[in-house]
Parts: C-alpha cells; sequence; structure tokens
C-alpha cells in the first residue's frame, strides 16, 4: 500500500524569549497508508498537535521530511488542501455566525459546492440546528461543526485532532462510525484521541509518539498481541492447590486473594485438564489480554504509581534514531514494532 | 475570486462592522441635524443689512490695506510674502455670506465638515481593519482558512485587498452622502456661498485626501493587528503612541528645544497631508525674527506614509510568512 503520510526525522523548536527553547519534535517519523484509521497517540505535550500543524503548513519545521498524498509538504500544499480535510485541536468559530454560514463560508472560499453544505451538515447530526449561532452551540455540537468543516471537501485524507473532545457517548459513537464509513470507502484517516479504547475499536495501524520521538509503530492488533503474555486469570475453589499444581508444570503462576495468574500459557484448556485430573473445578478461566491503555501507559511511562504525581514532560523519552529521509519513489516500509519497544519497556 | 468573495461576506456578516456602519452614520446624522438646527434662510432684510456691513467693512479694509501695502513696498510687492504675511489676504474678496449669522454657508463651512469625515473614515476604517484581522487570528478562522487556503501571503493579500475595497466603497458613498446632504442643506436653508469650479475641484481633491487617510488607518490598523495578532494589539499601540509620542514627547522635544520636532509626529504629516502643506514656524520666534519657518507638503506626507505602511503592513506580511501558527 501507498504511504498517504510519510513523516520521517521531524524537529521543531519553539524559542520565545521568556520560556526559551523547547524542543517539540526530534527526529519523528510517522507513516500512515492508504485506506487506513491510523491511530496517533501520545502523552500531552508529547508532539502530536505540532505534528499535525507541521504537516498542515502551519508551524515551521526545523529539518525533516513530509509528504502528504505522496506530495512533499510544505511545498506541495497549496495544490493538495482541497482533498485534505482537517481540524486541529478545537477550532474556534466566529459566535455570531450560524453553522450554516460558517460552512458556506469556507466552502466558498475553497471552491466548494454549496450543497455540500447541508451533506455535511447532516452527517454530523447538526442538519436541525445548522441555522442557530455557534456562540448557542455547546462543546459537542461546535466539535460536530469542526468534523463538517472538514468533511466539506469530501477528502481523500482525514486528519481529526481530539475528534471526540466534548462528544457525549452517542456523539462519540457517531463520529467512530463515521471514520470507519469513511475509511470503507477509501478515505485514510488520521485520528489522534486519547479515548484509548475508541482507537482501539477503530483503528488499523497506530504510532505512539512521547517527547517528540516515535516510541513505537504497526498495526493495532500486532502491537497488542506482541504485549500478550498468555496470561489467564483462573479461579477454584482451592486455589492455592491448583496454583501449585500449575506450578510444578513450570509456568509462572502469580497467587491473589481468591485467585491466581498463570502466564506463558498457550492453550487454555491445558489448564482445565490439568486441575480437572485432580477433582479441582475450574470456576472462572478468564483470558488476561492486554488492552491498549495498558500498553500506552507502559510504553510511555505515565502510568499512575502510588505517591507520584507525574508531570507534563515525564514520560519516556525515547532513544534518539537517525533521522529517516524518505524519497518519494522509495518503497513503502514495513510497519513493524520496532526494537525500541523492549527498551521501553525494560 | 472565490475567496474574495468569502472574505467580503465574513467581513459584512461581521456584527463590529456593523455597528460601526451604524455609528458613523448616527455620528454625521447628528453633525447634520445640528447644521439644520443652526441654519436658516436669510430674509431679504438680513441680506440687505449684510451687504451694507460688507460694504463698509470693505472700505475699511481697503483703506487699511492700501496704507499697509504701500508701507511694504507699494504695488508691485502685493503678491509678495511680505506683503501677505503683514497685511493679511486681500479683503476686497469678503463675500455677503461672511455678514450672515445663523446660516449655513456651504462653500465656508464644508471644508471643516470634510476634515471630520477624514477624521471618521480614518477612525472607522482602523477600528475594521484591526478587528477583522486580529479575530481571525484569535478565534482560529485563520487557521481554518489555511488549511484550505495553505497560502499565506494570498490568503492575508487577499483579506487586505477586501477591506481595503470595501473601505474604499463605503467611504466614497458616504463622502458622496455627506456632502450631497450639506450641499442640500444650503440651498435649502442657508446659502451656496461663492461656488466656482476651481472650489469644486478644490473640494473633491480635499475629500480624495480624506478617504485617502481613511484607506491609510485601515490599512495599518490591519496591519498592526497582524503583527500584535490581536485587535487589542492595534487599540493599545494607538493609544500608546497617542499618550507616549504625540502629547509626552512633544512636551519633553519642546522643553528641550530639539529642532524641528514637528518632523516627528504622525499628526504634522496627516495635517500636511489634509491642508496640502504645513507651515511650521520655530518656537519663541515671531515673524521671521530667529531661524526660518519651514514646510511640510503634500508629497512629505505620502512618503511618510508610505514609509509607515511599508513598516506595519510590509512587516505583517514578513512575519505572517513566517509565523507559527500555534
Amino acid at each position: 500500500m501507498a504511504a498517504v503520510i510519510d513523516i520521517g526525522g521531524l524537529r521543531k523548536t519553539y524559542r520565545s524569549l521568556r520560556r526559551g527553547e523547547r524542543l517539540a519534535l526530534d527526529g519523528f517519523d510517522m507513516v500512515v497508508e492508504a485506506g487506513q484509521v491510523h491511530g496517533f497517540l501520545g502523552p500531552n505535550g508529547s508532539g502530536k498537535t505540532t505534528t499535525l500543524r507541521t504537516l498542515l503548513g502551519l508551524v515551521r519545521p526545523d529539518a525533516g521530511t513530509m509528504s502528504l498524498l505522496g506530495r512533499p509538504v510544505p511545498d506541495a500544499l497549496p495544490e493538495i488542501a482541497g482533498r485534505v480535510g482537517a481540524i486541529v485541536e478545537s477550532p474556534q468559530f466566529f459566535g455570531n455566525f450560524t453553522g450554516r454560514r460558517t460552512l458556506r463560508l469556507l466552502a466558498t472560499a475553497g471552491g466548494v459546492a454549496r450543497t455540500r453544505v447541508d451533506e455535511v451538515l447532516e452527517l454530523v447530526g447538526l442538519r436541525d440546528r445548522g441555522d442557530d449561532r455557534v456562540k448557542s452551540y455547546s462543546l459537542g455540537m461546535k466539535q460536530r461543526l469542526a468534523v463538517a468543516s472538514a468533511l466539506l471537501k469530501a477528502p481523500e485524507l482525514l486528519i481529526l485532532d481530539e475528534p471526540a473532545n466534548g462528544l457525549d457517548p452517542a456523539g462519540i459513537r457517531d463520529i467512530r462510525d463515521l471514520m470507519r464509513q469513511l475509511a470503507e470507502g477509501g478515505v485514510t484517516v488520521l485520528v489522534s484521541s486519547h479515548i484509548l479504547a475508541e482507537i482501539e475499536l477503530i483503528c488499523d495501524s497506530m504510532t505512539i509518539i512521547s517527547r517528540g520521538r516515535r516510541v513505537l509503530a504497526g498495526p493495532v492488533d500486532e502491537v497488542l498481541a506482541r504485549y500478550d503474555k498468555g496470561e489467564f486469570k483462573v479461579r477454584v475453589f482451592d486455589h492455592k492447590r491448583a496454583a501449585a499444581l500449575i506450578a510444578e508444570s513450570g509456568l509462572p503462576v502469580t497467587m491473589a486473594e481468591d485467585h491466581f495468574v498463570v502466564g506463558d500459557l498457550a492453550d487454555p484448556a491445558w489448564i482445565t485438564e490439568t486441575l480437572a485430573a485432580h477433582q479441582l473445578w475450574v470456576a472462572e478461566l478468564t483470558p488476561l489480554a492486554p488492552d491498549l491503555e495498558t500498553v500506552f501507559l507502559e510504553l510511555t511511562g505515565t502510568a499512575p504509581e502510588p505517591g507520584r504525581r507525574l508531570q507534563v514532560d515525564e514520560s519516556v523519552l525515547p532513544p534518539a534514531g537517525p533521522p529517516r529521509q524518505i524519497e518519494l519513489d522509495e518503497p513503502t516500509p514495513d510497519l513493524t514494532v520496532e526494537p525500541t519497544v523492549e527498551q521501553a519497556l525494560s | 475570486m472565490n475567496l474574495v468573495r468569502a472574505e467580503l461576506e465574513r467581513l459584512l456578516a461581521r456584527r463590529f462592522t456593523r455597528v460601526l456602519l451604524v455609528f458613523m452614520f448616527a455620528a454625521f446624522l447628528v453633525t447634520f441635524l445640528t447644521m439644520v438646527s443652526s441654519t436658516h434662510t436669510p430674509t431679504p432684510a438680513e441680506l440687505a443689512q449684510a451687504e451694507q456691513a460688507l460694504a463698509s467693512d470693505r472700505i475699511n479694509a481697503e483703506e487699511w490695506y492700501r496704507s499697509c501695502v504701500s508701507l511694504n513696498g507699494g504695488e508691485e510687492a502685493r503678491t509678495t510674502s511680505r506683503v501677505i504675511e503683514r497685511c493679511g489676504p486681500d479683503t476686497r474678496s469678503a463675500s455677503v455670506a461672511n455678514y450672515l449669522s445663523q446660516v449655513f454657508v456651504f462653500s465656508t463651512v464644508i471644508r471643516p465638515l470634510v476634515y471630520f469625515l477624514a477624521a471618521f473614515l480614518a477612525l472607522f476604517g482602523f477600528l475594521v481593519g484591526a478587528s477583522y484581522v486580529g479575530a481571525e487570528l484569535t478565534s482560529g478562522g485563520m487557521t481554518n482558512l489555511l488549511l484550505w487556503r495553505p497560502r499565506r501571503d494570498v490568503v492575508l493579500g487577499t483579506k487586505l485587498a477586501t477591506l481595503l475595497g470595501t473601505v474604499l466603497a463605503v467611504s466614497v458613498l458616504v463622502t458622496a452622502g455627506y456632502v450631497g446632504a450639506f450641499w442640500g442643506l444650503a440651498n435649502s436653508a442657508g446659502m451656496p456661498g461663492t461656488v466656482s469650479r476651481g472650489f469644486w475641484i478644490s473640494l473633491g481633491l480635499l475629500c480624495v485626501r480624506a478617504i485617502g487617510l481613511g484607506l491609510l488607518f485601515t490599512a495599518l490598523g490591519f496591519g498592526i493587528a497582524t503583527l500584535g495578532r490581536h485587535t487589542a494589539a492595534a487599540l493599545g499601540v494607538i493609544a500608546g503612541y497617542l499618550v507616549v509620542w504625540e502629547v509626552g514627547a512633544r512636551i519633553v522635544l519642546a522643553v528641550t528645544q530639539s529642532p524641528r520636532s514637528e518632523l516627528l509626529m504622525l499628526s504634522t504629516y496627516i495635517a500636511a497631508w489634509m491642508n496640502g502643506r504645513v507651515s511650521i514656524y520655530p518656537s519663541q520666534c515671531f515673524d521671521g525674527a530667529c531661524g526660518s519657518a519651514y514646510d511640510i507638503t503634500f508629497g512629505h506626507a505620502a512618503v511618510a506614509f508610505g514609509l509607515l505602511l511599508a513598516v506595519c503592513v510590509g512587516g505583517a506580511f514578513v512575519n505572517f510568512r513566517r509565523r507559527d501558527l500555534t
């Protein structure tokens, strides 16, 4: 598959007289393939929004290469802007304009047919509130309007920064369905979000960033499989005797108050068979598959610890790699979990 | 073209623009009604009295003028600056209109009224220009737009061009309505006065300069707000300039008797722009007794305005092209 977004060795340092220098991106790499829903994850202040803003020409990078839809950016942005829909953070709109007028102005500026305005208002559920002033909108409705503005162009690539921000559960579900629907229609979606359960549900692949560097990139199911330790929670009446029996076979066993956890287990049927042979009847056998939240917290070093208040910028600093320069005609590299993951976990 | 249409719609749909337009019309209406309430059509008796007063004054003035001219070089020197400075202008050109009270005489009153119009156009342009781009920058509207039209020069340039075009159109309409209303008033309840072809040309040029001043301040408001990323930046700069420089620095420069300090004041160039020429006399010197007076002309003002625009508007474009929109 062709890379729709290709970022290599991106660096950005913000400089201000008051606060001095702050390194936002430090040789960041990311590849998003066509037709995918790609999750872009990272702790607060890790460089997600800077990456998206840089990609969209709003921030000037210090170094690195970027391409969108196979064209180098920011140089080719004017040519491809009509094919890229984006919202970056929570966009603000003029409160005194109605939602419909806001979209109509953007449609006029971008040369999009005005009939498209009604289509996207319908799509994001604002059909009946389109003639209300934006200042009367709730946060979630403003977010829907922002998504509508990004969809106005019928884009090939959709970049959404925190699209679920402020949305109610129904809105989150709507946006999720919309993203899947768009991806099925061939639209590539890059979505940054902190709602990891959503990312796990809708994304095909993901990139995790921490302190301006890539921590991990790859298909979501492969990443989760990689961190699946084959653990099962086992509950039986005499769990101490059962644990001892299992431990005899050399499998790692962790005791809890009323159950135990077995690791490195390929086939859970072996548990039931072994324990049944000793008249121990399994009451619960639950696979402890890692969820994205657990993996994310581990990889970024942001898992809560008792007695420690984690500060922004205290997430994991992945080792720096040499800046990767990707030429347009270079084959798209495989998105595989990188060795840095193990280092980050250790 | 699409961008121009969108920008025009955005500008005209802004409530601030509409409120300022209403405010400007209200101010002009008040001015007009004030004039209406203080004028009347002169009666034949008033006209006769004025003509009598004019004839009497003219005899006295001519007598004084002739003696003054003869004391300062005679008839041959009538047009020299020395005679003009000492004897004043030839008062034989006075008309009956000058001897009528509570009568609106168009030819004598319209110039100061156009100065007032110029001040209002400048204020209107500055506020609309500053708020138009300032609100876009602070609200994120500009960021939204750049996601659609990534060429920053084109976006900012279109905004400025649309703004200037709109302010120009509004200014022309307002100026025509304003002068026309007073011309109508003079004809219906006052006097037109002496309105030669030269008068109309001069008045037309004055109106053009008033509109030009409005456009200058529009561009300045736009440029400063772009540089400061906020409407308030433009308001702060103009308020700071007036208090710190036009008042504070003027006092300091006067105390230190700095030579030609008027050259450093924007107000000097505005006056020169509107009048065509401003003569500055050195302080503590009269009648050419020490130093010499110097003139700031319309041309000097144009150069000063050009430099100011280059710094503010040119700077805004350079800065906006390089700026990170975070």
